[in-house]
């Protein structure tokens, strides 16, 4: 299989003199593509800067890194956006959703971003909403919803504009460990049956087990 | 405690900042507000008093009959009587004195009389020398009146024999050496004098004689000399004129305290001594109108206070909201921690104590300074009222109201709508407004007219925004079925989903309504002042003459006013037996129109004579009075010396026509040597007045005993007018024995349009007929129509009526004297140089009502409510910008996470705003609109506290108010465009850097 995001050498350092901190010191790995990659370490180790600079909503002091041949690190502003939409989308650890729109209507927001007609929307969402099993919820607000659902309702959405990769910060980590789970099953479940990859940062083993790979990574450097 | 507060503060500075600048806002406004309806309007009062005309500040002693003993003694208590009423300001005492009436010979033909004496203090300053000198004290000399004199036939060095007074224990005859002419000049107080400055009256009557006699003067003495020269005084006047420089209104209170007590105390004072006295002063009036004018412009000033505290109270209720919601996390965890609620309420009230102090220490001096500048701009500058800063009890009070909002309980977050506090608002303006509706119109500063503006405009703007939330989410319904992309559709769903969208709403819509109600409560205020000073002016210029009109006057004041001058009267007039319900009597308002002129053309310089012939044996004579109508259509009676009716042609010196007149009308009373009661002769006169002919002549007989002249004719035959009769000489002694010849017939009622008032009052309507007592003559009047009021007698019972048309009716009676009273003139530019009476202009009116000291404070307090409402709004809106935007930043972030781009971002961001606020700002636009048409009518008064005459109108100022709109629109969008391009600028990993 080939590489689907390629991280050369990536450096990122906040502030400076003195009180730099070096998140990022080096890394480099690749992901296949299809597969499901956890990213492992302890907090502060620099997994969130990491799948920050990935998915392009951080910059990398050095290093490069390619995602499905783009070099994101190359990419302007509207080339970043570009590829949000189109083959990167996000899961939060406290789950992103917005807070005035129904569930449906969060799940569709990347679509309405593509600008994709709306019936094809609707049937896109009806579509997801029924592969996370919130298609009774539709209408509902995330304030209305457990966060194991609200998180459903956002790994919909990442699943929505039907994304080469999926970045996943943390998706368990303020979900109990039964909903976490159930959440992490769905995020195997959808990997699989949308083909899609993903990367997911987490400190569950049980997440960990499910992954194709696990990558280690502390104090900025990954762990051979 | 003392840490937490000074920490937190250090930390959320920005906050704090604005909550410290919108408190600060309001709380100077209101010490501005305090100052003007003290400091400024107490300045007021004292420039108002400095200001006023003489005539409306000099204070009058009238006494009447004064035994020669006593003249001297009633001349020294008068004048220190009207001392004492005057202090403690100082004051220019100035006499005037007219004798008895004594026997003068006239000429040589040995008939007699009456002349009197008269001594003028001043003289030189009100009359000018034609010939000779003026008189020296003590060596029984006078100088005359050119009409005097020359009537008299007395010049320079001519000595005058006057007999025995005509009255009880008569003072002696004396001889008067005549050592000088004089001219009477104007506003010299002439119209006080018996002849009204006229000279010459053929037919004076004073009411003490059945008979009519000629009669001549003032003998002007000097003053001292008369003083003690052991004449009978008739009258004498002593008038005071206060020098009202430097008043402080404590001291104009005790000035008209002490001008009224005068009249009682100068009747203790003088006793018996005289028959009559009283004193007389528009002062007290005059001081307690404009007292009445301080107290309708505090009370507007009052509303505007009240307006902008409920406009801080606004602000600081989102910015403590605002403040609760920063800090919602913090506080929980202090309550987590133990701190209890009373520890927590007593950290608020520390903080809100601290923030208070500091915007008290700042809108203290702020205020002052503003106050300052504010004074220094039109129209109070203009008005005199410009000031330094300063600090005053009152202000520092308002100032420190103000800070006290901060105290203001924070409502719960359920809002106005959920708890129904706005139904009961919108409940509590409506009853305000029918109360204020209800209310009788004084000067009184009420409360609830005071409140009303206020509670109309937070009433109105809490109806606009119970019906903003169906409205937005009907917006978003349409973006979400319409809308393909996310920007409009999410900006919408915000707009109407999120709770806190329209946390602002109240003081967008609030700041916006008030601003725009004090622009078109300014221009409304405006237009009614001018409304007013149009009407109650009457025209673009008016001139109230101070003496008898004369044949040419019209063209030397549209000469003078650059406009058209007509003839004009406007006086109070008796209608029947009524003579008014209140203090002023109906008022007849009659102008010149444009008809044409009637009578026979003049040629310039004409010499005229009368020739006339009597049967019988009987010596008559007549006294013609000739009515000559000028080119402006003012007619004056001239009139001739005795003619005998002898066969004779007898010239008309005195009736020399000028340029463009016409004779309209003549008078022949006829006068016999002798006229026995039980006499039952008769007489047939004819009299040829050598004017050209011409048709349409009539004649009459006039009362009283119009039967003693009969079958009066008037017939013409090319180069003469000859009017005929049979005149009784027996019969009535008090007959008129006038023949009355016109150049018109006589008019039937004269159509009158009457006002409201009048109409009301005396239950009359158009078709009904009134008596209006003019001069010594009734007139018929018909009401043609009933109007709300009449020009130049602005909500008072009044008849309107042509002046032409009246005149024509009075002449038709035998009333020579055409009414006028002042000169109305259109098109006028310049008055200056007029020295005829007082002028008035519509220019000077309105000037006065809108820029005068007293009602400067209002224009110059809306025009700082203005900036007032824009910066509380602006700094509102920055602050529930700031902290939304604050609040979302991780939110917004995330967008960007969904492959939102920074300007899809701003753009779902300004849509969220915009949506909000221009519906915001339009409401508040339409509630200032409709708050200008309901309180306008409650708030705008005339001078007097009354309802202005004629009504108010509501004015919406198109150009300036859409400027203001375009300028909130503006400034918000700037305000939020900055926020908004910051908060998207800092949406980046830096938010979403969680648990890493």
């Amino acid at each position: 299989m080939s590489a689907l995001v390629s991280v050369r050498d990536v450096h990122r350092r906040f502030g400076s003199g003195p009180a730099t901190v070096h998140a990022l010191r080096g890394v480099s790995f690749d992901v296949e593509a299809g597969s499901m990659v956890a990213l492992v370490g302890r907090s502060g180790s620099g997994k969130t800067t990491l799948l920050n600079v990935v998915g392009g909503l951080d910059r990398p002091d050095e290093g490069s890194v390619v995602v499905d041949g783009d070099e994101v690190t190359a990419l302007g502003e509207d080339g970043l956006s570009r590829l949000r939409r189109e083959k990167v989308s996000y899961v939060f650890q406290t789950f992103g959703l917005i807070p005035v729109l129904s569930a449906a209507e969060n799940v569709g927001a990347p679509l309405r971003l593509a600008r994709t007609p709306a019936a094809d929307r609707e049937k896109r969402v009806a579509l997801l909403l029924d592969l996370v099993g919130l298609s009774d919820h539709a209408g509902q607000r995330p304030g209305e919803m457990s966060g194991g659902q609200q998180q459903r309702v956002a790994i919909a959405r990442a699943l929505a504009g039907s994304p080469r990769l999926l970045i996943a910060d943390e998706p368990t980590g303020q979900l109990d460990a039964e909903t976490g789970r159930s959440v992490m099953a769905l995020l195997r479940a959808v990997v699989e049956s949308e083909g899609v990859t993903a990367l997911v940062s987490t400190h569950d083993p049980v997440m960990m087990a499910l992954a194709d790979r696990v990558i280690r990574i502390s104090d900025g450097q990954v762990d051979a | 405690m003392r840490t937490l507060i000074l920490r937190r503060a250090r930390a959320q500075w920005p906050l704090l900042a604005a909550v410290l600048a919108v408190v600060t806002v309001g709380a100077t406004l209101l010490g501005v507000c305090a100052l003007l309806v003290t400091r400024t309007s107490d300045r007021a009062l004292e420039v108002a008093a400095s200001r006023a005309v003489p005539a409306s500040t000099e204070v009058t002693a009238y006494t009447v009959t004064i035994a020669p003993r006593d003249v001297a003694s009633v001349d020294a208590d008068t004048r220190s009587v009207l001392r004492e009423a005057v202090t403690p300001f100082g004051s220019v005492l100035a006499g005037r004195m007219s004798t008895v009436m004594r026997p003068v010979p006239i000429g040589s033909t040995g008939a007699q009389g009456l002349a009197y004496l008269s001594g003028v203090e001043n003289l030189t300053d009100r009359a000018s020398l034609v010939t000779g000198r003026w008189p020296r004290p003590g060596a029984g000399e006078a100088v005359l009146l050119e009409r005097t004199a020359k009537a008299l036939g007395a010049r320079p060095g001519s000595r005058v024999r006057l007999g025995v007074e005509l009255v009880r224990d008569p003072a002696p005859e004396l001889t008067v050496t005549v050592v000088g002419v004089v001219r009477p000049r104007a506003g010299g107080g002439w119209e006080r004098d018996p002849l009204e400055g006229a000279g010459y009256v053929p037919d004076y009557r004073d009411g003490s004689a059945l008979r009519t006699a000629q009669a001549f003067g003032p003998f002007l003495m000097d003053y001292r000399e008369l003083l003690a020269g052991g004449s009978t005084m008739s009258r004498l006047e002593i008038t005071a004129r206060p020098d009202l420089g430097a008043s402080s209104p404590r001291e104009l209170d005790r000035l008209g305290r002490g001008v009224r007590e005068a009249d009682r105390r100068l009747s203790a004072v003088l006793g018996e001594r005289v028959q009559i006295e009283r004193v007389a002063s528009r002062l007290p009036a005059v001081l307690a109108a404009t007292e009445r004018q301080q107290r309708v412009t505090s009370s507007a000033v009052l509303a505007v206070a009240v307006l902008g505290a409920v406009l801080t109270a606004a602000a600081l209720r989102l910015a403590g909201r605002l403040t609760a919601d920063v800090r919602a996390a913090e506080t929980a965890l202090l309550s987590a921690a133990g701190t209890s609620r009373v520890q927590l309420t007593g950290l608020a009230i520390a903080e809100s104590a601290l923030l208070a102090l500091l915007a008290v220490a700042v809108a203290a001096p702020l205020s002052s300074l503003a106050h300052a500048a504010l004074t220094h701009l039109p129209p109070l500058d203009s008005a005199g009222l410009a000031a330094g800063p300063a600090l005053s009890g009152p202000q520092l009070l308002a100032v420190g109201i103000g800070a006290a909002l901060l105290f203001l309980p924070t409502p719960a977050r359920s809002g106005l709508a959920r708890s129904g506090a706005d139904v009961a608002l919108v409940a509590l303006a409506a009853g305000a407004w029918f109360s204020a509706r209800s209310g009788g119109a004084d000067a009184r500063i009420d409360v609830v007219r005071v409140l009303v503006p206020a509670l109309l405009l937070a009433g109105g703007c809490v109806i606009a925004l119970r019906l903003a939330p169906p409205a937005l989410r009907a917006a978003d319904r349409w973006a979400a079925r319409r809308a393909s992309g996310l920007a409009l559709p999410l900006a919408m769903s915000e707009a109407a989903r999120r709770p806190r969208a329209v946390a602002a709403g109240l003081l967008v819509t609030l700041g916006c309504a008030a601003a725009t109600f004090a622009v078109a409560f300014d221009a409304t205020w405006h237009r009614s002042q001018l409304d007013q000073a149009n009407l109650s002016v009457g025209a673009d210029l008016v001139l109230t003459l101070g003496a008898p009109a004369v044949a040419g006057q019209g063209a030397e004041v549209s000469r003078a006013t650059g406009g058209q001058a007509r003839p004009a009267v406007n006086r109070g007039v008796a209608i029947g037996q009524w003579i008014g319900g209140g203090d002023e009597p109906p008022r007849l308002v009659a102008v010149r129109g444009a008809a044409e002129a009637p009578g026979v053309p003049l040629r310039t310089g004409a010499a005229l004579t009368v020739t006339g012939r009597a049967t019988g044996p009987d010596r008559l004579s007549v006294t013609p009075q000739l009515v000559l109508e000028d080119a402006s259509g003012l007619r004056t009676a001239c009139t001739a010396p005795a003619i005998p009716l002898d066969g004779r042609p007898h010239p008309l010196p005195d009736c020399v026509p000028v340029d463009g007149m016409r004779l309209v009308a003549v008078m022949l009373p006829v006068a016999a040597d002798e006229f026995a009661y039980d006499s039952v002769r008769t007489s047939d006169i004819t009299v040829d007045l050598s004017v050209p002919g011409s048709a349409g002549w009539t004649a009459a007989s006039a009362e009283p005993y119009s039967g003693q002249l009969r079958s009066p004719k008037v017939t013409t035959n090319g180069s003469s007018l000859r009017l005929t009769a049979n005149v009784a000489l027996g019969g009535p002694p008090d007959a008129a024995r006038r023949l009355v010849a016109t150049a018109f017939p006589a008019p039937g009622p004269v159509p009158a349009t009457v006002s409201a008032a009048l109409a009301t009052q005396l239950s009359v309507g158009p078709g009904d007929q009134l008596d209006i007592l003019v001069g010594l003559a009734t007139v018929p009047v018909r009401i043609e129509r009933v109007t709300e009021s009449v020009a130049a007698a602005p909500g008072a019972p009044a008849i309107a009526a042509d002046l032409d048309t009246l005149s024509r009716a009075l002449l038709a009676r035998g009333e020579p004297q055409f009414p006028i009273d002042a000169w109305w003139v259109t098109g006028a530019t310049d008055a200056s140089g007029l020295h005829l009476g007082d002028i008035r202009t519509r220019t000077g009116e309105a000037a006065r009502l809108t820029t005068g000291p007293v009602p400067a404070a209002l224009p110059g307090a809306l025009r700082l409510l203005v900036p007032a409402a824009v910066l509380l709004l602006l700094a509102g809106l920055v602050l529930h910008v700031t902290c939304d935007l604050q609040a979302r930043a991780v939110e917004v972030a995330r967008l960007r996470g969904l492959g939102m781009t920074r300007r899809d971002i701003r753009t779902t961001l300004l849509g969220q705003h915009t949506v909000v606020l221009l519906p915001m700002l339009v409401a508040g636009t339409a509630v200032g609109a409709a708050a200008t048409w309901l309180v306008s009518p409650l708030l705008v008064r005339a001078e007097t506290g009354g309802v202005p005459v004629p009504a108010v109108a509501a004015v919406w100022p198109w150009p300036a108010e859409a400027a203001l709109l375009a300028l909130l629109l503006a400034a918000t969008a700037l305000a939020v465009a900055a926020v908004v391009a910051v908060q998207s600028r800092r949406a980046d990993a830096a938010h979403l850097r969680v648990a890493s």
